[in-house]
């Protein structure tokens, strides 16, 4: 038996756990294969590894944080007021709503709230303003780096109770995500950049990703269209979901292509919306009524070529993804096979394969099958994006997916609950900058 | 909904004056030769700051296609199409394919670049010549 102290003991360790765990099987992690497995793996060597791996173990950000609180408007009654005309709040009053909701599912006060991250689509300090929190620590980033941050902060001492919110009226605010005044393209130039040839559009930088991958892997339209009818029958159990009407494949095929090969079915749906987030130490969570514990994150941004589109054409941010489940997997010490859903950023529905080989849950190349004989409806291998996701809840980038993965593990979702649902992995990959959360009990 | 506008930042700017003159350069770096596009003040492959402007053969290789069918701008009527070719100097730009459209994939199909008159400016789109 090869002698391992310290560090590269619990590496050794993580990676034979993981092994154990079946990701081997599952994944294509081929520089796992270069850690021989620890031989010596009777039930007394295994209780004091794992009695020393936890002893020794650091692991980042993991179990130091924990969501206590979460709240959101209600989506249909904000997608209905778009069309009476009869819209009541701008992206800060969505914002505030789902605030004082989260607060109170978390059992706080506003004056217990320290620390305060804000969703990119209102200003911080207004954002404060209106709430009445001065905070000791702050910022403004996205529902996947926010959370990242908060548990950051958290950990360091720069703050005890973070508050996330997050309010966008970008559906009666006109928000374009194509064409002329395309949103987004300040942060990503790929999106503005190649308009001259009408090429406009997430969507479409999608679309021409996903139409080599189809070719090069041999997934079908139908196999895509598996992930917009299994998302759908989240949303048919959800009351809060746009679209509760479900869906076939053969209606999938019928639709209306936005850019070929895409369907209607594969985008996001776009919303007034607001979610908020309360986020506090793992040691003041225990106090709270149903805490849910961050166990990991991780993070890899792939910049090089991504105005010419060359990570998202010729690798689909494989790379970055596969990164990312190291460091996820190994913070957290579970592999896939331990995540009961996947929850994914998913503007469009070809993220879902994507995640699904980037992180192991199919070999390269086989998520067309997977979608096919495995699945990833509820009561299938994999159930993902359980509420209905950007499909067909709401487009709340990525914020409500924060809250379906601590509903799941409360153990709350009703008829569209995972059975005994003990860890959810969320995944995002916006234009190549791939951010995974383990929550768990 | 308005009309389709080049990105001129400082570095873009001798791009599309090649392009005027059909025949389009790409900015290269003088110490590793990589080309960079988009144009930029440094190369990330080497983090040399100057910079040379080469000619490029206009021949490359389709490594992707779409069809739009929602309307975006006032100056592309859908349906139209948008590529991604590989040039055979190395850098992948965005175009649009001119001329008939091959039956089954277009991905793998030689091209070359032509220039057409789009609304007003001239910019490059590349046909099938294998």
């Amino acid at each position: 038996m090869p002698v391992l102290r310290g560090g590269a003991f619990v590496f050794a360790y993580i990676f034979w756990r993981w092994r154990l765990s079946g990701v081997h099987q599952a994944g294509d992690f081929s520089s796992f294969d270069l850690h021989s497995p620890i031989e010596d793996s009777s039930p007394n060597m295994l209780a004091m590894r794992i009695r020393e791996a936890e002893s020794v173990v650091t692991p980042g950000l993991s179990k130091v944080a924990a969501v206590v609180g979460v709240g959101h408007t209600d989506w249909r009654q904000d997608y209905a007021a778009v069309r009476e005309g009869k819209v009541k709040y701008d992206s800060i009053g969505l914002g505030s709503l789902a605030f004082v909701r989260a607060l109170e599912d978390a059992g706080l006060t506003r004056d217990d709230v320290d620390g305060l991250i804000v969703g990119p689509t209102t200003p911080y300090e207004r954002m404060g303003e209106v709430l009445g929190i001065d905070a000791k620590w702050g910022g403004q980033a996205d529902a996947m780096l926010g959370v990242i941050q908060a548990c950051m902060a958290i950990k360091s001492g720069l703050a005890e109770v973070v508050a996330l919110v997050y309010g966008n009226n970008q559906r009666s605010g006109k928000v374009n995500y194509g064409g002329s005044n395309a949103a987004g393209g300040a942060s990503f130039l790929s999106y503005v950049y190649h308009a001259p040839w009408g090429f406009t559009s997430q969507g479409a930088l999608y679309a021409m990703m996903f139409r080599r991958y189809m070719e090069e892997t041999g997934l079908t339209s139908a196999e895509l269209g598996e992930v917009a009818v299994a998302q759908r029958i989240g949303a048919s159990l959800n009351p809060n979901a746009l679209m509760q009407q479900r869906i076939t494949v053969e209606d999938y095929l019928a639709s209306e292509f936005i850019c070929e090969p895409l369907h209607i079915f594969d985008y996001c749906l776009i919303n007034d919306g607001g979610v908020a987030l309360i986020i506090t130490s793992a040691e003041r969570a225990r106090k709270a009524a149903n805490p849910v514990m961050i166990h990991g994150v991780g993070r890899y941004d792939l910049n090089t070529g991504a105005t010419s589109l060359e990570p998202r054409l010729t690798e689909y941010y494989l790379p970055a993804q596969q990164k990312v489940a190291e460091q996820v997997f190994n913070m957290a010490g579970v592999g896939p096979k331990d995540m009961d859903t996947l929850q994914v950023y998913d503007s469009f529905s070809c993220h879902i394969p994507l995640a699904l080989e980037g992180y192991g849950y199919c070999p390269a190349g086989g998520a067309g099958k997977f979608l096919r004989e495995e699945g990833v409806a509820l009561g299938r291998r994999l159930p993902v994006n359980t509420s209905g996701g950007h499909l067909s809840e709401s487009y709340m980038q990525g914020w409500a997916h924060q809250v379906e993965a601590v509903r799941q593990v409360r153990g709350i979702c009703g008829e569209r609950q995972v059975p005994d649902c003990r860890f959810v992995h969320y995944s995002s990959d916006v234009a190549g900058k791939a951010v995974s959360i383990i929550y768990g009990r | 909904m308005g009309k389709t506008q080049p990105i001129k930042s400082i570095d873009d700017v001798r791009m599309w004056e090649s392009i005027e003159r059909e025949q389009l350069e790409l900015m290269a770096c003088c110490n590793c030769h990589k080309f960079r596009y988009p144009p930029a003040p440094i190369c990330a492959e080497c983090l040399c700051m100057e910079t040379e402007w080469k000619p490029v053969s206009g021949k490359g290789k389709v490594v992707s296609w779409v069809v739009f069918h929602r309307k975006y701008f006032d100056d592309f009527p859908p349906p139209y199409n948008a590529m991604t070719v590989r040039l055979e100097e190395g850098p992948l730009i965005v175009t649009n394919l001119t001329g008939p459209e091959p039956e089954g994939s277009w991905i793998g199909r030689e091209v070359k670049l032509e220039y057409v008159v789009h609304d007003g400016r001239k910019q490059h789109a590349a046909r099938i010549v294998d």
